[in-house]
């Protein structure tokens, strides 16, 4: 199978992340779209390692999923500890800030 | 018999891999903040409660000031000039740039951990000195478990060594020489500084929102730097910055693979078009600064001063090199989009902070306004626009850091009182504080004799100099707009009556006064005799390749 | 083809180990039943129809799959060392070590904090 057809996937799935994001209203809903994003990123690091015939895509690739987990834990504390204090997880309810 | 092979490399015979080549001594800076950040995360685990937060202070000043030590050490080696050179197999750059924004991060941290250890200001709880950080940051607001925290006089000490992590992240990267180091570098400053944000003392609830903010922004923005990344190695099939810069001006040996790829133009400029917008999302320039004012507003006022000197001078530093060490050769091709960026960041910055009526807000829009006026010196695309650009990451950093530690004494029974209405008739009940308030704002405006006004001529002289002479225009019509607001809060604190219930001034302790202080003497400093650190920028500012 | 049949025969085994244990402990094994054990497992959680609380995740199950995950995620950087353990020689020994060494440091504070601890 012709390699680009997956960077083709790579760049819908981004997009259907980015879109999440912008649509979506609940902050788990938002995090999961980020994590489509870093997925679709990581899916064209390796396609374009495979590509070009050298490894440092796919060690990217690596360190990407690490950082993902972390962002994960760091995200889920925050979002866990305001839907505690709020019982909602919607960022349109978070808006005490607007002037 | 592919399997087989596969199998076979992999059980025993294969030939030894050369060992990487790991200058410790060169790295050192970052490697003294990670292990204090280490050691700090120990003590946080096995001390006993009453001790943490003076260890914690010990240990955050003793890594900080080791590494300032360092990055002198290493300077005075010429590990900045004569000596510069790719580290750790071509991951890490010390070169001119990267040790003096080094410096100055250090230096900014070290000011900022002063503040977080600042326990004056709260009254006393049952005898317990408190600070500015939440009781448990677990808890949830208003619950039971926290009242019986605060009543016990809990602190959270992990503010420390998350300031600690955050920081080593931001030594990295204006160092990192590859896309992958740079990304790493990335997180490792921001996934600490998203916490730091949730965990302030009072008005945990915007504090909290304020967190949730920045991190989906955050993440979101970095998403985008890394499928920039993954673009841009595609494009050139390297992650290195010096290997992309060959692969783009066509010097680089064309493989096969490479032949096909650079056909590709629109995998290059979208791909540095995404890695931007993750870098200018750090720095706060419109449109991507959108969280800026209300993660100012709702982050701990220390963390907020930490946040807005150190994460602007280390992202500026990655910009800077990203632009001059990858992509000079395209510079065609970016430097439009980035006046467009700049111009608007300026406008937009000055024009908003004219409406605000909240202290951290306003200093959150000028920061925004400020991320313009650097972009123009970044624009320059020459050695003049480095050296000052690296100038005005300095003056700036201390005169916001002096700025937010002033915003930690004006209080009322509730906290602080960030409201202007509040600051009203300042000047005369605390003149000696409302004058200091008015030096770092006067600093901002750009008004001679001040830091911010060297900083603020060297960027418009090296713009002009690089040929962007209408950019120019638009800074200093923006800093007069700018100009207008902030002077028009020195007259509010000082011409006009004070509000019966208004804000009392505390006194703080040493550690704060030091803040302040050091913010006072940086700001004027830079202003009468810049020339000695003019210099040091100027020779500072050659970019290793 | 001769270079399956390792895999194949390692996959039959497997198989047999797996199947034959299974009807192992039915054979011999003691039969007592209780509540608890009929009920469906849903790892370590109650099922899922819980009326009190909405039916929400406990928030100490939350706790514990975040740990598991940023723990378990750094064995990420541990398969390609080992696949070329020998090719890297005392360097990446001793640099895996100290990589080991962090990673413990944030157990030691997990430990110490009682994030393991599920009461």
């Amino acid at each position: 199978m012709n390699p680009v057809n997956y960077l083709y996937l790579a760049a819908l799935l981004f997009t259907i992340g980015a879109s999440g994001v912008v649509i979506r209203r609940n902050a788990i809903v938002l995090f999961m779209c980020v994590e489509l994003m870093l997925n679709a990123s990581n899916l064209a690091l390796v396609t374009f390692s495979r590509l070009h015939g050298n490894l440092d895509g796919q060690i990217l690739a690596f360190f990407t999923m690490v950082v993902a987990a972390a962002e994960v834990v760091v995200g889920l504390a925050i979002i866990v500890s305001i839907f505690r204090t709020r019982h909602s997880a919607s960022v349109d309810d978070s808006n005490l800030m607007k002037l | 018999m592919i399997a087989t092979h596969a199998l076979a490399a992999a059980g025993g015979n294969s030939p030894s891999i050369p060992a990487p080549h790991i200058e410790y001594g060169q790295l050192s800076p970052m490697l003294v903040v990670f292990g204090a950040a280490l050691v700090g995360i120990l003590a946080e685990a096995f001390l006993p409660r009453r001790l943490r937060a003076a260890t914690q202070l010990g240990i955050s000043l003793a890594g900080l000031v080791g590494g300032f030590v360092a990055v002198v050490v290493l300077a005075a080696q010429g590990h900045a000039s004569t000596r510069a050179g790719l580290l750790a197999m071509g991951s890490v750059a010390i070169d001119g740039p990267a040790l003096f924004l080094q410096g100055v991060i250090l230096l900014t941290a070290v000011l900022a951990v002063l503040t977080y250890a600042e326990g004056r200001l709260e009254p006393r709880i049952n005898g317990h000195r408190i600070d500015a950080f939440a009781a448990q940051a677990a808890a949830v607001p208003g619950g039971e478990q926290e009242r019986e925290a605060t009543r016990e006089g809990l602190r959270t000490t992990e503010i420390y060594p998350l300031t600690l992590f955050a920081v080593g992240g931001m030594l990295l990267f204006p160092a990192s020489n590859d896309l992958l180091t740079m990304f790493v570098a990335l997180e490792v400053l921001s996934l600490p500084l998203y916490l730091m944000c949730a965990i302030a003392r009072r008005r945990r609830l915007l504090s909290q929102e304020a967190a949730v903010k920045y991190f989906l922004l955050g993440a979101f923005a970095s998403a985008f730097f890394l499928f920039g990344t993954a673009l841009l190695y595609g494009y050139a099939g390297s992650l290195r910055l010096g290997e992309i810069a060959d692969v783009v001006s066509g010097v680089a040996p064309v493989t096969p693979a490479l032949a096909v790829t650079t056909q590709n133009d629109a995998l290059l400029l979208i791909g540095l078009a995404m890695v931007s917008v993750g870098l200018l999302f750090k720095v706060g320039a419109v449109p991507f600064h959108s969280w800026t004012p209300d993660v100012y507003q709702g982050a701990p006022t220390p963390v907020t001063g930490f946040m807005a000197a150190a994460t602007k001078t280390a992202a500026f530093g990655a910009l800077l090199r990203l632009f001059y060490v990858a992509f000079p050769g395209i510079r065609w091709d970016w430097r439009p989009v980035m006046w467009g960026v700049a111009i608007l960041t300026m406008v937009v910055g000055s024009i908003l902070a004219v409406t605000q009526q909240d202290v951290k807000r306003l200093l959150a829009y000028s920061s925004i306004a400020h991320a313009g006026f650097i972009l123009t010196g970044l624009i320059a695309t020459d050695r003049r626009g480095v050296a000052a650009v690296l100038f005005y990451l300095l003056a700036y950093s201390f005169v916001t850091l002096g700025a937010f530690a002033v915003v930690t004494l004006v209080r009322d029974s509730k906290g602080e009182a960030t409201h202007l209405s509040s600051w009203a008739g300042l000047g005369r009940r605390s003149p000696l504080l409302a004058a200091v308030f008015a030096l770092f704002l006067l600093a901002f405006a750009g008004i001679p004799l001040t830091s911010g006004f060297t900083g603020k001529f060297a960027v418009f002289q090296a713009a002009a100099g690089g040929g962007a002479a209408p950019l120019v225009i638009v800074g200093v019509l923006s800093s007069a707009i700018a100009a207008f607001f902030y002077i028009r809060v020195i007259v509010l604190m000082f011409f006009s009556d004070p509000q019966p219930s208004g804000p009392a001034v505390a006194v703080p302790s040493a550690l704060t006064a030091t803040t302040i202080a050091f913010g006072v003497l940086v700001t004027l400093g830079l202003g009468l005799l810049p020339q000695y650190f003019l210099d040091l920028a100027t020779k500072a500012s050659i970019f290793i390749r | 083809m001769n270079a399956y049949a390792p895999i194949l025969v390692l996959g039959a085994i497997a198989a047999a180990f797996a199947v034959g244990s299974v009807v192992m402990a039915s054979l011999t094994g003691p039969k007592r039943y209780n509540r608890a054990k009929l009920e469906a497992y849903e790892c370590g959680i109650e099922p899922t129809p819980q009326p009190v609380g909405g039916g929400r995740f406990p928030i100490k199950y939350y706790l514990t799959a975040m740990l598991f995950i940023v723990f378990d995620i750094e064995i990420v950087f541990l398969y390609p060392w080992a696949v070329s353990f020998d090719a890297l020689g005392i360097f990446g020994l001793v640099e895996m070590l100290l990589f080991i060494a962090t990673v413990f440091v944030a157990y030691a504070y997990v430990w110490r904090r009682g994030g393991l601890e599920w009461d």
